[in-house]
């Protein structure tokens, strides 16, 4: 079942609206496609584990991590999204590119309840950064829909 | 801290930081470089951090003038050795943190005399005794910290000098046995830590004199009986043996211990557990027993009242007592996987149940009592057994219900009375299974497993990628996609979707919303939705 | 304290420009500090007020006392409490029990002065 693409739309909020929010594409796991918005929020890789007590946030937020491969996993990358997304998060964003397994692990599941959606290079590059410049952000998260691979064949 | 002008500024040692606090002053040389603990101090000094720098001796007298010390902290330093006389003058000092350092012994015969001492860390040093005398300076000690160090034996004489300790770790240490009256002064010890040690043994009177103990953590062992030592402990309400060696929990284990609120004893090769063991517990919330193959009876729960977590998995239960839930009336969760279980009660008075887990097992019948009334249930797993016959209002009442899974069994139909609800279905494995049910049956449905791939076509999952234009190109009324939005996203009603989009920066995107109810096996190429020759 | 900012600190093992410290040199504590959207690892000998470590053969955390803890030993056992809440035997309490009064400058229930 090919995976269902995900556009994610970012506006910050110190700024004044100047036009167009920065798009972005990712991924999105399983059939956990589906819409969300709300604040991006850092969680380090070591957070999201049944040692760590990760705070709640008040207002909705999108958590995003940056996995490394360096950091062993607390938690398997599914437990690691529900445990965020049971904290309140309306969506995951994971950041795999410098985790080559993450994308492998995630393949198959299905039972999300909502969005969880990874992201590489140049799209991971824009949202990191503004995560390190603590750029306040509003992140809105849809569907791409894409035209099918295969041709509607009549039997 | 910040470099603050006015009298701090004078009296603030270079270069160090300092802070005013009324007439007193707060002083910070951390992570500064320095070798020697700084000379001109004030004695109005109430707080002095020099930690992680390169200290490796305290020169005498350095402190004496600071008579108003309440705080000192001296970690991340190299100290082998601080003696009597170095923290002399300290009568104020509350907290003393000395963790991270390379401490391989403490004064006995002039021991540090800090009258007023609190807080005493000496974690991470390289401790492998305690002398008897090391603590005759410091009686009215409450925390005291001494794990990761290089112990080999509780230092029972040093802590008869401390009738004010409340709360101790000698956690990752070499302690293999703990013997009898190893705590008899400690009589305010509430909190005692000694996970990660080696204990093999303990003396069945090694905790008397705990009468106030609320905390006992002796995860990471190698204990290979139960510590029946811990009979003594009236006011015990968190207990942990974890990762140890024992293979048996015997009859009235906890006997002695009616406070118990949580119990903390997986990764053991527990084999038996006597009947009785977890008998009048009134204030234990969870009780978890996993691959105690001995078990062949479910254990008497009598007096147990407050129990909503258990999980007895991977034991030898055949059978489950018709009074469960008269015993259990506050069972959240109930998980009895891997066992033989064929017939089940009415769970009619556990109300509040949760979940209930009986996957892998041999449950062939499901009547209309079982799960009758309980309507806080929301996930019930049923998978890998041998169930034949659902009675058609078997699941009628159970209006929380979202996860249903009938994996493997031996179903000819499913009866969906009750099932509303549901948002994930699995039958897979039911081969005699051939019903293709209406998507109408199950407006929430997202996630649904079949067994044969033509009943998934039902879900429209043959057209389900329409060739569509782009992203941007086709316009809709926001009406129309806030309203397709809101029933196809059920969030959206919680988070107040407000269609008036101005204040916002983002610009609404019409999208063309699919279905996401993701229905498996997918029909495809090979398995089609139009059944030529029947079903697959 | 104990701590530097960013990846130079003392106690840093691994790092990344993104997500601070990795992991930390034996025998540190590593505590997830939370500065606006961002969370970075930072290692530290003792955790921050309002935490508490743990410490454990792989790993030594820092974890988030109760609310109404200033600081404690560990989940269930305070040292200091929050302005409001007086300890006693560990527990921060808003009153104390029979004998005991509340001490505003220590935040603790103590003996009734005698008279």
């Amino acid at each position: 079942r090919p995976a269902l693409r995900a556009v994610i739309k970012v506006a910050l909020l110190n700024h004044e609206p100047t036009g167009k929010p920065i798009t972005l594409e990712g991924v999105f796991v399983g059939g956990s496609a589906g819409y969300a918005e709300g604040k991006l929020m850092q969680y380090h890789p070591l957070s999201l584990c049944n040692t760590s007590e990760d705070e709640r946030q008040e207002n909705d937020f999108i958590t995003i991590v940056k996995l490394e491969h360096r950091v062993p996993r607390c938690l398997p990358l599914l437990d690691k999204a529900r445990m965020a997304l049971d904290k309140g998060a309306q969506a995951v964003i994971f950041d795999v590119s410098d985790d080559a397994n993450a994308a492998a692990e995630l393949r198959d599941t299905d039972s999300l309840p909502r969005p969880v959606v990874l992201v590489e290079a140049e799209h991971a590059e824009e949202l990191m950064g503004l995560v390190n410049k603590n750029e306040e952000a509003k992140v809105r998260i849809d569907i791409l829909v894409e035209p099918p691979r295969w041709p509607h064949y009549d039997v | 801290i910040q470099d603050r002008q006015g009298p701090a500024a004078l009296l603030c040692p270079s270069p160090c930081q300092c802070e005013e606090d009324g007439i007193f002053v707060m002083v910070d040389c951390s992570e500064l470089g320095l070798s020697a603990v700084p000379t001109n101090l004030s004695p109005l000094t109430t707080y002095l951090d020099l930690s992680m720098n390169n200290i490796s001796e305290i020169q005498p007298r350095a402190f004496h003038r600071l008579h108003l010390l309440s705080e000192l902290r001296i970690s991340g330093n190299q100290l082998r050795y601080i003696s009597g006389h170095a923290l002399q003058g300290l009568h104020n000092l509350k907290v003393l943190m000395l963790q991270n350092n390379q401490l391989e012994r403490l004064p006995d015969d002039a021991p540090w005399d800090l009258p007023n001492l609190l807080s005493l860390r000496l974690d991470a040093n390289l401790l492998s005794e305690v002398p008897a005398g090391a603590f005759r300076g410091v009686r009215s000690l409450r925390h005291l910290w001494l794990d990761d160090n290089s112990l080999t034996e509780i230092p029972v004489t040093a802590l008869d000098s401390l009738p004010s300790l409340q709360a101790m770790t000698l956690a990752l240490n070499q302690i293999t046995h703990i013997p009898d009256y190893a705590f008899t002064n400690l009589s305010a010890l509430v909190v005692l830590h000694l996970h990660n040690n080696q204990i093999q043994s303990m003396g069945a009177r090694c905790f008397e004199g705990l009468y106030s103990l609320e905390t006992l953590d002796l995860n990471y062992n190698d204990l290979q009986e139960f510590p029946v030592a811990i009979r003594t402990l009236s006011k015990l309400q968190e207990l942990g043996f974890h990762n140890n060696n024992i293979k048996a929990i015997p009859e009235r284990a906890f006997v002695g211990n009616p406070q118990l609120q949580t119990i903390h004893f997986y990764e053991n090769p527990i084999q038996f557990v006597g009947k009785s063991a977890f008998q009048f517990l009134p204030k234990l919330h969870t009780l978890s027993l996993n691959g105690a193959t001995q078990i062949q009876e479910f254990p008497d729960l009598k007096g147990t009242t407050s129990l909503e977590i258990l999980t007895l998995t991977r034991a030898g239960l055949s059978a489950l007592p018709v009074d469960l839930c008269e015993q259990l009336p506050r069972l959240r969760v109930l998980e009895l996987s891997y066992n033989q279980i064929e017939d089940l009660p009415s769970f009619y008075h556990c109300s509040a149940l949760q979940e209930i887990g009986l996957q892998h097992n041999q449950i062939r019948r499901i009547e209309s009592s079982t799960f009758r009334q309980l309507t806080s249930l929301r996930a019930l797993d049923l998978s890998w057994n041998m169930i034949e016959w659902i009675h058609l209002d078997a699941f009628a009442s159970l209006h929380s219900l979202i996860k249903l899974d009938l994996t493997e069994n031996r179903l000819i139909s499913v009866p969906v009375a009750g099932l509303g609800g549901l948002t994930h279905l699995k039958l897979r494995g039911n081969t005699e299974l051939y019903e293709a049910f209406s998507p109408d049956y199950f407006p929430r449905m997202r996630v649904i497993e079949m067994p044969y791939a033509y009943q998934c076509c039902v879900y429209g999952s043959c057209d389900s990628y329409k060739p569509v234009s782009q992203w941007d190109t086709e316009q809709s009324t926001d009406e129309d996609l806030h309203k397709r939005t809101v029933a196809m996203y059920p969030i959206h009603a919680d988070t107040h979707y407000d269609p008036d989009l101005e204040e916002f920066q983002l610009e609404i995107e019409e999208s063309k919303l699919q279905t996401s109810v993701q229905c498996t096996p997918t029909p495809g190429p090979f398995r089609p939705c139009d059944s030529l020759l029947g079903s697959w | 304290s104990g701590v530097s900012s960013g990846c130079q600190q003392g106690g840093c093992l691994t790092c990344s420009d993104y997500n601070g410290c990795l992991s930390c040199k034996p025998r540190f504590f590593m505590h997830l500090e939370r500065i606006g959207m961002k969370q970075i690892g930072v290692c530290m000998t003792s955790c921050p007020p309002g935490f508490y470590g743990t410490r454990s053969p792989e790993r030594n955390t820092c974890t988030k006392c109760r609310s109404e803890c200033d600081s404690c030993f560990n989940k269930n056992f305070c040292t200091r409490c929050r302005a409001g809440f007086y300890l006693h035997l560990g527990k921060c309490q808003e009153n104390c029990p029979e004998g005991l009064v509340r001490s505003d400058t220590q935040r603790e229930c103590v003996p009734r002065c005698p008279v």
